[in-house]
């Protein structure tokens, strides 16, 4: 009788070894379970509640406040430069404005002087 | 349907890759490739029950899309993959609370004469390979079932196992010897 390697014996064995096939239902359930998960981390992906609790939590409070002195000191400064000397001030400003804005009285003042112009 | 094409030329890796960004269909052909051999996997290693296996190969499944990530991509996935159903294996022995040693393969059945090879059931033959290998414990199944199974390198068992690789050799010398001891017709069958 020819002796067979064991390694071969074994293999051929194991391999023609059926022991039927998994659930169907499992499939469903997993693509059901990714598709949720993935549209849970679409939503998070566009939402702002990372970056706020992030600013709302003690964590990086020297980075936090570093910004915040940096925002400060630029707007003192920026208030600062708009009033150096030579510039226009605000007084300035409303007054070149209320000249663009149309005097409908007068309008209507020399409306009536025409008609009555007119009448005469 | 032509997505599903496209995937079936991607590397196991690859379609990892894709899973983490949230590709479904990579998924589906990741599990489609595996889901036989890992139901195989289980039924055997957890005493040949399809409720069991059906259960771990969703867990082993949900946890790939729960934390795709967890996968390194410089490793092969099937070593990954059925490292991780051992572990699992090992978990559900250890909820068990079964423990079984080496030495009591002593107190195994005697040896079963199975009749000429033309009369014996393949079935049947296979079904004696395992209950010897239940006696032996779930370190020398695994390792025999990777090896013969699927057909696994021993470095790749010895990966997946967790072992040195004389540890792996050793064990399946000593569960194809007991093996050829307990089933005389497989002792007429092969040389040593």
């Amino acid at each position: 009788m020819n002796k067979k390697n064991p390694d071969q014996l074994y293999s051929q064995l194991l391999q023609n070894d059926q022991v039927g096939a998994p659930d169907r239902g499992i499939e469903d359930r997993l693509m059901y379970s990714f598709m949720l998960k993935s549209a849970h981390s679409k939503v998070r992906q566009n939402s702002f509640s990372n970056f706020f609790g992030w600013l709302l939590s003690f964590q990086s409070l020297g980075l936090k406040t570093g910004l915040v002195s940096v925002v400060f000191f630029l707007s003192v400064m920026n208030n600062q430069l708009s009033l150096t000397p030579g510039s226009k001030d605000d007084s300035e400003k409303v007054s070149q404005q209320r000249v663009l804005v149309a005097d409908t009285t007068s309008f209507i003042q020399n409306l009536d002087s025409i008609r009555t112009d007119s009448l005469n | 349907m032509i997505f599903g094409r496209k995937n079936r030329n991607f590397t196991d890796s690859a379609l990892m890759q894709q899973i983490v960004s949230g590709d479904q269909t990579a998924f589906g052909e990741l599990y489609n490739r595996y889901k036989d051999r890992m139901y195989y996997y289980f039924y055997r290693m957890l005493g040949n029950s399809a409720d069991q296996a059906n259960d771990f190969l969703q867990e082993l499944f949900m946890k790939i899309v729960e934390k795709p990530q967890s996968y390194n991509p410089s490793y092969a996935f099937h070593t990954w993959l059925y490292s991780v159903a051992n572990n699992m294996c090992k978990n559900e022995y250890r909820r068990r609370g079964i423990r079984q040693e080496y030495h009591q393969y002593e107190a195994l059945e005697p040896g079963i004469d199975l009749p000429s090879e033309t009369t014996i059931d393949p079935g049947q033959l296979i079904e004696k390979v395992f209950q010897t290998l239940d006696q032996l414990g779930e370190e020398h199944r695994s390792a025999f079932l990777l090896k013969y199974r699927e057909d696994f390198s021993i470095r790749e068992v010895a990966q997946i196992l967790g072992l040195p690789e004389g540890t792996v050799k050793s064990r399946l010398f000593t569960a194809r010897k007991i093996l050829a001891e307990k089933l005389n017709y497989l002792k007429d069958e092969i040389e040593f």
